[in-house]
């Protein structure tokens, strides 16, 4: 019954990115020029050693050298001043976009279609929320400034380079362009391999938590061995995945590190040649070989960032990934001319082929009490949340006064039909806003004390720091349903996990909810179906009886049967 | 096990690093000779710009061009051996550390939710293991560097005794001053981010809550006050990068500075024909260099201090006794259970069941009857807590409502006992007919011997009504169910029970999350497969409860009054309240 969210392709992507860029021009034209003289200045420091050594080599003065000294120690504040100034506009830069990655994200969560929500599984758009999200943050203030630094530091030694000396400094960048070869290489095997290392190390952890917090079940059931060796696999596992990325790595940084020496090396012979033939100074030579050499710095900084930049363009996929949820058909505008809900031919599916509703007629009249029986699987709750409008069917209509209900946007259908089940969520959020509507207070106080929430005396208390218990949740949930004040309200087991003590409460508080109000109950005990108007059976997806209780019995069905094996209950019941 | 006398945690990760002495003597070696290539290639270099071009000779200079190029690429080679060396350290170290922590687990049994949380033990493997396995790097990378910083002072002396002296008093200074630094950074960064998992955890919140605002509406409230808290850690994010970049800034910038002073040194001297041209890009390079080994050691420094915390981590769980297990035998045969605390028994062959006005006394109860926490029960007239664990562990079985479900396909979960058991006694043969008369192979046979067949387990899974599930015996059940519904989950709990098919069986409110069809065909089919032996249940359901052969109705956690079914419903006014409450109150 689950669906997997989609991840947004390389296009959407690079085009997401590009707009965030653009969001915030200025930020990124301060950081490249402020960076583009922080990198002058770090260049600063070679050239100027270049005319030291041929000042040395000319037999200047110490006078001389000393003023060439201060220039570089000159150089070496302005670097730093003016890095410190890139980082802090890059810092920000990655601190504003952050946010708007996360706000977008919360903002398209929101407009996803209900029917999406609930198959979704939990986990996975709270993981795209939250560990995606912080990874592409962490990766914009933390990685990207020290990597677009280096960018421009690279970009302008190869320029200081070659104005040094054209020809040295072509032939020094052409010596560097193996590593693209070697670094694509790397990329393409890397990302699967780190994904399959960061698998197994969650498994590993699982595993532990597993066996810890099922140790009483190990003890129970004697799966001593069975853990340990599950353990013993996950770590295993681990090894193997890790050593697979070593194995990579071993590929990837000798030969990138080789080419590092490469560039120096072809200076140095062809510089030294062109010296010995009286074209070059000794000090160009000696300023290319360091200049070159100086380009290990940044290079390494990006081969180390450029797999952290992979996987998090990777969660940005996943992030962007909500954007391709189609979205929902637009609300409609009609209004119910009247408050009957009436299925006609539905049917659904939530696999192709598979129905789980198979041509379902139902019609429900207004102040009905209808309750739905079946086996698990059966299709009860699928028809419950086409019901509530939570999901449309794949074929039929579901309609509350000749509109279909899924199309109703939530401040009308909350009007019309709500569904109460097992789940109660509560906001970290005050009671007041928990309630779901804007409304004076006496009204809430009102609603709450329908409910039998004697609890509730502050409005304002935050129900993040002071959560509630199980009965009460439950309790806030009807009151809600109160509020909303639908004409019909589902019900799907929704007291069915709570013990018997807090059930009898929460029956009272149910009865005042449902008071004048049409509703159809999803049975789980029969006893339900017994007080009902009317029972409808439902197998594999068919709705096979339909009619009152005695009329079921008399009709000796499979109602009927089930009944009987409630013997003895209804006398009980009836005294 | 070598690690049973764990000292501390500074003794762990020495006797750790005692069992990887091979491993840690491997990436010191390689370590060094790196670091080594790394100061000889600037050495090299000045050599070759002294010597290949000072003689005007093309041959020597490419001689000199060749051995750059050479020990560039010597360098690469060792540089991937110290990574490869450490790597294997690391991971060595690690996973030692969570085969450990696991085997422990795994011993401590019961016992442990008791004594740490889950969220202690993930907390290790998550985290705890990797720091533990970068705390060697101090073994191997730690020795090389300082290895390298003495070499590299050699190499200076030689050149100039006043420069090695500026450089080997100039490098500690700058460690001291770069290393509070860093701490610094990192102490920001852990503030900023509790705050954003703060945020995290309201995001999470809206996303649970999205049916309710799919329902219910209010979805523009909840996105402006997101949007608030957001721009609050924006705003937390921008403190934090003012001194972060300053801080950034310094550490990068204050070694090159430091350059900047040991070359205006060096040139005066070079000026003053102290030393040659060459010497002097031979400084440059030197103490360009050790800005390496002097980061690698300020890291381990930090890797040190975290291991420590990491290791007490692991050492405190380590130290986690052990439950005693040994104790007297067992009765021979299947024999009468009883808790003298709530005047509950329970007698071999038999189906009966507890019906609380609290729930939590019949829980309580069934924990007292299987043995798990202080007992005064008894077992054939013998205290349970004096019998031998292992013999009460594979003879009764208490199936908790939330008892954990292991990853792994739906066969294996649900055969669950894989190990051969302590035997058990030959002489309740008789009545140890399988699950639902299916004896199968397995008559005779002492508990969980047998291969478990996959007709076993679908004989379980039908008698739980847990069909549902899967067809297929291979479909994969992931840890705590959570692929599955609250009810498959119950169901196939039930199944693994079942097929488990202990002497005495607790099972504690089986059917609480099923529907009513459901719950009467598990009724009727779990009473026929446990006919013969000894069933315990906690229910309030009147389903089960019409099936016992005997009730115990319990007020206050102590038994009110037995019968059957029918009896209590008749005599007792507090039991028909318990059990027959209605789902609307219409009456």
């Amino acid at each position: 019954m689950s669906a997997v969210l989609p991840m947004a392709d390389q296009r959407t992507v690079g085009r997401e990115a590009l707009r965030l860029v653009g969001r915030d021009r200025g930020a990124v034209a301060a950081m490249i020029g402020i960076n583009a003289l922080a990198a002058v200045a770090s260049l600063g420091g070679p050239w100027l050693l270049g005319r030291i050594i041929d000042e040395v080599a000319a037999g200047g003065g110490v006078a001389a050298v000393d003023r060439l000294a201060i220039a570089v120690l000159g150089c070496a504040v302005a670097q730093m001043v003016l890095s410190r100034y890139a980082l802090f506009i890059a810092y920000r830069f990655g601190e504003r976009t952050a946010a708007r990655i996360r706000e977008g994200f919360l903002q398209r969560a929101l407009r996803l279609p209900a029917a999406v929500v609930e198959r979704v599984p939990a986990g996975d758009l709270a993981a795209r929320g939250t560990t995606d999200v912080n990874a592409i943050a962490a990766t914009l203030r933390d990685i990207l400034p020290n990597v677009f630094i280096a960018v421009v530091q690279m970009l302008f030694i190869g320029v200081a380079v070659v104005l040094l000396d054209p020809v040295l400094g072509v032939l020094g960048l052409l010596g560097l362009t193996g590593i693209w070869f070697i670094t694509r290489y790397y990329l393409r095997r890397a990302r699967d391999a780190y994904l399959t290392e960061g698998a197994a190390n969650s498994r590993l952890a699982e595993e532990l938590a597993a066996t810890t917090e099922g140790a009483r079940t190990v003890e129970a059931f004697g799966l001593r061995e069975r853990r340990l060796d599950a353990g013993r696999r996950a770590i295993a596992e681990t090894r193997r995945t890790r050593m697979a990325t070593l194995r990579l790595r071993t590929v990837f940084f000798p030969l990138a590190e080789s080419s590092y020496a490469l560039p120096s090396v072809l200076v140095l012979v062809v510089g030294g040649l062109l010296y010995l033939d009286g074209h070059a100074s000794l000090g160009t030579v000696g300023a290319a070989v360091l200049y070159l050499r100086q380009l290990v710095g940044p290079l390494d900084t990006i081969l180390v960032y450029v797999e952290q930049i992979q996987s998090s363009s990777a969660s940005f996929a996943r992030v962007e990934g909500l954007g391709a949820v189609p979205a929902p058909p637009p609300a409609t505008t009609r209004t119910p001319r009247d408050d009957r809900i009436e299925v006609v031919g539905v049917r659904y599916a939530y696999e192709e082929g598979l129905d789980v509703l198979d041509d379902v007629d139902l019609a429900i009249r207004p102040g009905e009490r209808l309750a739905i029986v079946g086996l698990s699987g059966a299709g009860k709750s699928t028809l419950g949340r086409l019901l509530a409008g939570v999901d449309r069917p794949a074929a039929g209509e579901v309609t509350v006064g000749g509109v279909p209900i899924a199309d109703l946007p939530p401040d009308q259908l909350r009007r019309q039909v709500v569904l109460v089940t097992q789940e109660h969520h509560v906001f970290r959020d005050t009671l007041r806003a928990n309630l779901m509507v804007a409304a004076p207070d006496a009204k809430l106080r009102r609603a709450l004390e329908t409910v039998g929430a004697t609890w509730a005396d502050d409005l304002d208390r935050d129900l993040g720091e002071h959560p509630l218990g199980g009965a009460e949740a439950q309790q806030l949930a009807l009151a809600r349903v109160l509020l909303a004040d639908p004409h019909t309200v589902i019900l799907d087991e929704a007291t069915a996990l709570l013990d018997p003590t807090a059930a009898r409460a929460a029956e009272r508080a149910l009865a005042a909810v449902l008071h004048e109000r049409t509703v159809i109950a999803i049975a789980h005990r029969l006893q339900t179906a017994h007080d009902a108007d009317r029972v409808v059976v439902m197998e594999a997806g068919r709705v096979i009886e339909s009619g009152t209780h005695d009329d079921l019995v008399a009709a000796e069905g499979p109602y009927a049967a089930l009944w009987a094996s409630w013997h003895g209950e209804r006398a009980t019941f009836n005294s | 096990m070598a690690f049973v006398d764990v000292r501390g945690p500074a003794g762990y990760l020495w006797r750790l690093a005692l069992e990887l002495k091979g491993r840690v003597a491997l990436g010191a070696l390689f370590g060094s000779a790196w670091f080594m290539s790394l100061a000889f290639t600037p050495y090299l270099i000045s050599q070759a710009v002294d010597r290949g071009l000072g003689d005007g000779r093309r041959e020597t200079l490419l001689w000199w061009g060749a051995a750059v190029l050479l020990v560039g690429v010597a360098g690469a080679g060792l540089g991937i051996m110290r990574h490869r060396s450490m790597t294997k350290l690391r991971l060595a170290a690690a996973l030692r550390t969570a085969d450990l922590v696991m085997t422990h687990a795994t011993k401590l049994g019961a016992a442990l939710p008791r004594r740490v949380t889950a969220g202690e033990v993930v907390t290790i493997g998550i985290a705890d293991v990797w720091t533990i396995g970068r705390a060697m790097n101090v073994g191997g990378l730690g020795v090389a560097a300082i290895l390298t910083c003495v070499v590299v002072a050699v190499l200076l002396f030689q050149t100039s005794p006043v420069l090695a002296a500026v450089v080997l008093i100039g490098v500690p200074v700058l460690a001291m001053v770069v290393g509070p630094l860093l701490r610094r950074t990192q102490r920001a960064g852990l503030d900023y981010r509790q705050k954003q998992g703060e945020l995290n955890a309201r995001l999470v919140d809206v996303l649970g809550g999205l049916r309710v605002l799919n329902g219910l509406g209010g979805k523009p409230e909840h996105e402006a006050r997101y949007g608030r808290e957001s721009a609050r850690l924006r705003e937390q994010g921008y403190r934090v990068g003012g001194p972060a970049s300053w801080i950034g800034a310094l550490g990068e910038g204050l070694p090159v500075v430091f350059l900047g002073v040991v070359i205006w040194v060096a040139a005066r001297m070079a000026a003053s024909g102290e030393i040659t041209a060459g010497q002097l890009i031979a400084v440059y390079g030197y103490t360009a260099m050790l800005g390496i080994p002097v980061n690698m050691l300020i890291f381990c420094g930090f890797d040190t201090a975290h291991g420590l915390v990491a290791a007490r981590r692991v050492v405190d769980f380590l130290r986690l006794p052990l439950d005693k297990v040994d104790g007297e035998p067992a009765p021979d045969g299947p024999a009468v259970l009883f808790d003298p605390e709530s005047g509950v028994s329970a007698e071999p062959g038999r189906l009966t069941a507890l019906a609380g006005d609290r729930p939590a006394d019949a829980v309580a109860v069934l924990d007292r009857l299987g043995a798990y926490g202080p007992t005064s029960a008894t077992w054939g007239g013998r205290p349970l807590a004096g019998i031998a664990q292992p013999e009460i562990r594979s003879r009764i079985l208490v199936a908790e409502n939330d008892a954990a479900l292991f990853t792994g396909p739906l066969r294996e979960v649900v055969a669950g006992r894989d190990v051969p058991g302590p035997a058990a006694p030959t002489s309740g043969d008789g009545s140890r007919a399988g699950a639902a008369g299916n004896a199968g192979p397995r008559s005779g046979v002492p508990a969980g011997r047998d291969e478990p067949g996959d007709e076993r387990v679908r004989r379980a899974i039908e008698i739980a009504v847990a069909h549902d599930v899967a067809a297929d015996l291979g479909r994969t059940v992931e840890w705590g169910g959570r692929n599955l519904s609250g009810g498959q989950r119950q169901r196939v709990r039930l199944a693994r029970a079942v097929h488990a098919d202990p002497e005495m069986l607790l099972a504690v409110e089986p059917t609480s999350a099923v529907d009513a069809h459901t719950e009467a065909a598990i009724a009727e089919r779990l009473t026929a497969a446990r006919r013969g032996r000894g069933t315990v249940v906690a229910t309030t359901s009147p389903v089960l409860l019409d099936r016992a052969d005997v009730v115990h109705y319990l007020v206050g956690g102590r038994v009110r009054a037995s019968g059957t079914h029918r009896e209590l419903l008749g005599d007792e006014p507090g039991y028909r309240a318990l059990v027959s409450w209605a789902f609307a109150d219409d009456a």
